[in-house]
């Protein structure tokens, strides 16, 4: 049977150390082992039963209750002050057959997979290569787990792909401690699965878009998401050529992402006319300190695969990666505490480590191309989505706020993704621009603003200047902002609620409610809410 | 009263023994399926490790091996999944120096290590 150890703990933390945060209880959940269960389907169901006793537990002490993965996000999205449960550990994988597909399903079995919480970006990459199949997109790393990231929305600068809860088709939740509240979410207009493969997972189907749209970046909230299912692809390779440009040539491609017609051009990447491909990825890297009128851009564009790849472009994976020293780095940030106009200096003196290498084009898999984070210190980030229309209105708007009112210790990209069916997905946009400042955690004073200060002035000045924005729900943030969550998604917000309260009672809504639902004002139980939200649509 | 010249050129020699003496290289496999994390859930504030969030095990000991015998492998039963992710060797100079004394009877081993998450 699958066992839980339980310890009290006082804090807790993430990877980033944007806390500490304080806690009661630290659950961590092991699978029986395969000598004692062999079949992962057994080990699956095993491990939703031990989740049901603990979701009992929870509720019978009047506790929340909140699963986490890896500790990646930087907000207080994965904190739960009363219980929380480290599911890294839960993490089997089933390729899904061909008889295991709904008679109506648009996807290939082949493509199919469940894959139970805890499976790290890592090891799903890994688990799919060897099938001869690739993840469509990822972060920017590959810590994160695969519940943790679509909760939170994670995203790379898929311009056509999307984020990675884009690819999800099914969603295994268990919203309380009966053995009714296992349930089997997908789209009633593109299911997957067939309903014998759903009672497989003792789970009752539920097919609807809209309760499904609503679940698949659910804040952690929507009840405990035991696996998900993913559509893969065949694998393929990237290649990554980073080049400097223009920053108004960059900025105006951002705005239009019109490759075709951009003086931005790859030799190697045009069509028959020579005209620009529109590559998977864009990104740009702007130091707002600077006042170079060239930027660094990163393209990435698909290939076929080619097993030959490392032979022909070179290892992708350095045979050793230097980095920084983390006490330098803590060293600068200090003097920069006490001299901020010292700022601008340390971050183009570290620019060689901070911002990636030109001339040198990397070929290699989607797993390899966004591969292990290299910094895991003190660090924040802060993320905003925005029509890629207002890219460049954007970034000006927000490094002249760092410029006037900082400076702080960070550099400011954007990525682009394509829009996602996320209720409240921060990639709402048809194509969302993500403009965001990466740093080192610093200490607020009279010399120099404080992160919080600095969260909440970035708001202020979008909503001045009148852009539409959202926020990367696993970034920081100032959370508590009056009417954010309205202002970002106006009736979706409340129609979020709507679907959550429909779907889960209201006791376990409190179990799975935590201070970040709180802060953001999302936490609201409507009674009343429509059952026919989540009535099973499955024609 | 002056210092002997050789004491000078010892004492440099011994402070460039244990400068060079005292590091530690890290390898890790970039395939497979990922480390292991850490499921304590104990969180030291102070750590700074670039790995943090993995789960390290530490083999801090001393092998004594005979004078016309060698070691074994050490042997490791803590990964579940059979293998490891990352090795961490530290040489020190008090590890240098017992070995010298000792004539290799005696071997510092200080490693740190992190296994391939199982695969359930």
């Amino acid at each position: 049977m699958a066992t839980t150890k339980t310890t009290p703990r006082e804090r807790w933390n993430t990877i980033h150390k944007n806390g500490p945060f304080p806690l009661k209880f630290f659950l961590s959940t092991k699978m029986e082992k395969k000598n004692m269960m062999p079949n992962p389907l057994d080990r699956y169901n095993d491990a939703a039963n031990e989740m049901r006793r603990l979701l009992l537990v929870a509720s019978n002490q009047n506790h929340g209750f909140r699963s986490f993965g890896a500790r990646w996000s930087m907000s207080s999205i994965a904190h739960q002050k009363d219980r929380m449960h480290f599911t890294a550990n839960l993490n089997v994988k089933i390729a899904i057959q061909p008889s295991d597909m709904h008679g109506n399903s648009p996807y290939q079995s082949d493509n199919l997979h469940l894959l139970q919480c805890g499976n790290t970006i890592k090891e799903t990459s890994f688990y799919l290569e060897r099938l001869g199949k690739s993840l469509k997109a990822s972060g920017a790393s590959n810590g994160q787990t695969i519940a943790g990231c679509i909760s939170t929305g994670v995203h790379g600068s898929g311009i056509d792909v999307g984020s990675v809860q884009d690819y999800v088709v099914g969603l295994n939740l268990i919203l309380g401690p009966n053995p009714q509240d296992v349930v089997y979410l997908e789209r009633h207009t593109k299911p997957a699965l067939s309903n014998a493969f759903a009672a497989q997972l003792n789970a009752r189907v539920i097919r609807n878009d809209g309760l499904f749209n609503a679940a698949l970046v659910g804040l952690g909230s929507f009840g405990f998401i035991h696996g998900v299912v993913i559509e893969a692809e065949d694998h393929y390779l990237l290649s990554r050529h980073v080049i400097k440009v223009k920053k108004a040539d960059a900025l105006a491609l951002a705005d239009t992402l019109d490759f075709k017609n951009s003086p931005i051009k790859i030799p190697e990447k045009t069509d028959a006319q020579g005209n620009p491909l529109r590559p998977y990825h864009y990104k740009i890297y702007i130091n707002q300190y600077s006042n170079e009128d060239t930027v660094p851009v990163e393209l990435m564009y698909k290939m076929p695969f080619d097993p030959q790849y490392k032979q022909k472009f070179g290892n992708p994976i350095p045979f050793m990666k230097e980095f920084v020293y983390r006490d330098l780095i803590y060293l600068l940030v200090k003097i920069s505490e006490k001299f901020p106009k010292a700022i601008p200096k340390f971050v183009k003196a570290l620019s060689n480590s901070i911002l990636p290498d030109e001339n040198k084009v990397i070929v290699g898999k989607l797993s390899e191309i966004f591969w292990d984070a290299g910094y895991q210190g003190k660090a924040f980030a802060c993320s905003f989505g925005v029509d890629h229309a207002n890219s460049s209105k954007a970034l000006k708007v927000l490094t002249d706020l760092t410029n006037n009112e900082g400076p702080v210790p960070g550099i400011f990209a954007m990525r682009f993704i394509q829009k996602s069916d996320g209720l409240i997905s921060f990639a709402k946009y048809p194509f969302t621009c993500m403009v965001e400042i990466d740093g080192i955690i610093w200490e607020g004073s009279d010399k120099i603003i404080s992160l919080e200060k600095y969260a909440q002035r970035m708001i202020e000045v979008l909503q001045q200047h009148q852009i539409p924005f959202t926020i990367h729900w696993g970034k920081n943030a100032d959370w508590e902002f009056p009417g954010l969550a309205d202002h970002m998604f106006g009736a979706d917000a409340q129609k979020w609620m709507d679907y959550r309260s429909a779907l889960l009672s209201q006791e376990m809504a409190k179990v799975f409610t935590n201070g970040f639902l709180k802060d953001v004002k999302l936490d609201a139980y409507n009674p009343n809410a429509d059952p026919n939200l989540v009535a099973d649509l499955s024609t | 009263m002056k210092t002997p010249k050789f004491l000078k050129i010892l004492c440099v020699f011994l402070s460039l023994l244990m400068l060079s003496s005292c590091y530690s290289v890290r390898m890790k496999v970039t395939n497979g399926f990922g480390p292991e994390l850490d499921d304590t859930g104990f969180d030291d504030e102070d750590n700074e490790d670039p790995a943090r969030g993995q789960l390290f095990r530490t083999i801090d000991t001393i092998i004594t091996v005979k004078t016309t015998t060698d070691e074994n492998p050490v042997n490791i039963d803590a990964c579940e999944s059979g293998a490891l992710h990352t090795v961490e060797y530290r040489s020190t100079f008090g590890g240098v120096l017992l070995y010298l004394v000792t004539f290799g009877r005696k071997r510092k081993m200080k490693v740190k290590y992190v296994c391939v998450k199982d695969q359930g």
